[in-house]
């Protein structure tokens, strides 16, 4: 067997594993995914809201904030201009009953530090100055803290409906990475708590150090630290918090470096859990699916740059001699496809691919796909927009190879 | 983690095994499906290649029948080995778990040459009008090589169609590992493919339509259809 062979046998494997996991995990859970815990009796929250340069959106999150159904008497908002360079410290005083930390520019996780030492609730909230939680956000996140052994909750990130198609297919992958979080949450796989909308115990993360000020996506390795210290992270899917997305490529692609290094950062941080037994989901399932996709990431896409260019290079010669040759270009039985063994795999794979979408959007969103455009989008998404993940990650590594990490927005 | 949520991550195993295994097997079976069809042919080719050499030896004590029997067959048997050599190909490429298909391309590989060898012993013999094409390729070319190997082929597959039965082309692999088409190949001083050999003369490359056609129509003691005009 060829050596090709074996590694696309290998990423099928792999890829299928955790496609019918998912799917296993949904068709085992799927008449709880919303249901969710009546706390025990309602905790003191301390909202934060760490703002850098966002005049333009400040004001509707506090006021998206201050509109939850939380009794206010239980609550408190701090909130954190991180050394804007606009108008944001302007727009946070006009309003009232919330503390304001004003501060030089020291990054979003030393913000959410500041705030950590003057915090008075039971419960830490994070939001970003650009999301918009629902008004039942929080009450249906404090229920799981019923169990002490849960240190983070974490609620559904919808980006914010728009008509373009890029960002109706960011709109898809949002629906599902908080399908599949939820999902994971049933086997303790949660890896993240994302800083558009996450609630920590004060008193843990504290313990525990607060928010790591060198990693550029401190909600992904807070999400790990708590796991590695025996906390369990749910997520909460009946808790929506909406946000803004990028709607131009070169904002998207920045985000999605940032996400990278953060997640490299943190895998780096965290290499000694890898297939550690003793590390339960953390060691055996959430760091190795991340090294695995980075791995098959890369690796799948320098092999399909091959096979492109030395297509490619076949086809320029061959339409040069054909030409010089008096032949066409295309022979009527080369468009005859002889079915291999991918062939089958392939097949299976986009059924079991779409199956799982269509049914993470309708899950999502109550029984429809959620998205103009519905199934043209999907396919869109699917086949247009997931290309894009490779070339980012490799970006990713060259940037983490020659210049170090800086704050990517 | 509970032991119920820790049997999931097992049964998904077992699972994605399972439907990964049937898949391998489909796949081999198809593959395998394939090895028996061609082996089959080649039993059957190989039968009614042997019929017709006891057919030309018992026509050989009758000469006047000798000749025209003998192109027959002989033509009948160019095109069979051609359209079998196009699916042989077709499926060592679909081909990704079984091993390749060696052995059925040096069979064939043995039949043609000894066919090339019969067709230019007849031609003599019965001062034939057909023309000897031989088509000299690389079954494991390089990019270039490959490209080369395409256009050539569409360009011979015009020909043969124009030609019919008026054309013998024999396509033979130089790297298959065979003596006999080694000896050939050392004759021709082939180094390169594709490389066409037009009853004994040598060209290197891609050849185009129209010179093939000036090449080989000259060679024809009749004129055909295929050839007015050159």
């Amino acid at each position: 067997m060829e050596t090709l062979v074996i590694i696309y046998l290998i990423f099928i494997f792999v890829s299928m594993y955790l496609t019918i996991l998912l799917i296993m995990l949904y068709l085992k859970n799927h008449k709880t995914l919303f249901h969710d815990k009546e706390p025990e009796k309602l905790r003191f929250l301390t909202v934060t809201i760490p703002a850098y340069n966002e005049e333009k959106h400040i004001a509707d999150t506090i006021r998206a904030i201050q509109s939850v159904d939380y009794p206010k008497e239980l609550m408190e908002i701090i909130v954190i201009n991180d050394g804007s360079t606009d108008n944001t410290l302007k727009e946070i005083k006009k309003f009232n009953g919330i503390t304001i930390i004003n501060k030089k520019n020291t990054g979003k996780a030393d913000s959410m530090n500041q705030a950590l030492k003057i915090a008075r609730g039971e419960f830490f909230v994070t939001t970003d100055a650009d999301s918009f939680p629902n008004r039942d956000a929080f009450s249906k996140m404090v229920g799981y803290f019923n169990d002490p052994g849960v240190g983070a909750v974490t609620g559904a990130i919808i980006s914010k409906d728009s008509s373009k198609l890029f960002v109706k297919m960011q709109s898809i992958e949002y629906f599902i990475m908080a399908f599949a979080r939820k999902l994971f949450d049933y086997v303790d796989s949660v890896h993240v708590t994302p800083g558009p909308l996450s609630m920590y115990r004060t008193e843990v993360i504290r313990k525990l150090g607060g928010f790591d000020t060198s990693n550029i996506t401190e909600d992904i390795e807070i999400g790990w630290k708590l796991m590695k210290h025996g906390y369990k992270n749910r997520m909460c899917l009946s808790a929506r918090v909406y946000t803004n997305v990028p709607i131009k490529l070169k904002s998207w692609w920045n985000q999605r470096l940032r996400w990278n290094i953060g997640g490299f950062q943190t895998l780096y941080k965290y290499r000694k859990v890898l297939f550690n037994v003793k590390e339960s989901t953390l060691g055996l399932f959430v760091a190795p699916r991340f090294l695995i996709a980075y791995v098959l990431s890369i690796i799948g896409f320098f092999i399909f740059l091959y096979l492109i260019a030395a297509r490619i290079k076949a086809e320029i010669i061959s339409a040069t001699m054909a030409a010089g040759s008096g032949v066409p270009q295309l022979a009527l039985h080369e468009l005859n496809i002889t079915p291999t063994v991918f062939t089958f795999f392939i097949i299976l794979f986009l059924i079991f691919t779409l199956a799982y979408t269509i049914t993470g959007l309708r899950t999502m969103n109550k029984g429809k796909l959620g998205v103009r455009g519905h199934i043209v989008t999907v396919f869109a998404y699917l086949l247009l927009y997931l290309v894009l993940f490779p070339p980012v990650l490799l970006h990713s590594i060259y940037i983490m190879a020659t210049k170090g990490v800086r704050w990517y927005k | 983690m509970a032991k119920s949520q820790k049997s999931i991550f097992i049964k998904a195993g077992i699972l994605t095994a399972i439907i990964f295994g049937l898949g391998i097997v489909l796949g081999y079976t198809l593959e395998s499906g394939r090895i028996s069809e061609i082996e089959e042919e080649y039993k059957k080719v190989e039968i009614e290649w042997a019929d017709a050499k006891l057919q030309s030896l018992y026509y050989q004590n009758v000469p006047a029948e000798y000749c025209k029997a003998s192109i027959d067959e002989n033509l009948r048997f160019a095109d069979k080995v051609y359209q079998q050599g196009i699916r042989l190909e077709k499926y060592d490429n679909a081909n990704k778990i079984t091993e390749k298909f060696k052995l059925e391309k040096q069979k064939y590989a043995l039949l043609k040459t000894e066919f090339l060898l019969n067709s230019i012993s007849l031609k003599e013999k019965c001062s034939a009008d057909y023309v000897n094409l031989v088509y000299f390729y690389k079954d494991e070319p390089n990019i270039e090589e490959k490209s080369a190997q395409r256009v050539q082929s569409v360009v011979l597959e015009e020909i043969k169609s124009m030609f019919g039965p008026d054309m013998m082309l024999i396509p033979l692999s130089i790297d298959i590992d065979i003596s006999i088409i080694n000896i050939i190949k050392s004759s021709y001083n082939i180094t390169k493919t594709p490389t066409l050999i037009i009853e004994d003369k040598k060209f290197e490359g891609v050849i185009s339509k129209e010179k093939i056609l000036q090449e080989i129509c000259p060679l024809y003691k009749e004129e055909i259809d295929a050839c007015k005009g050159y």
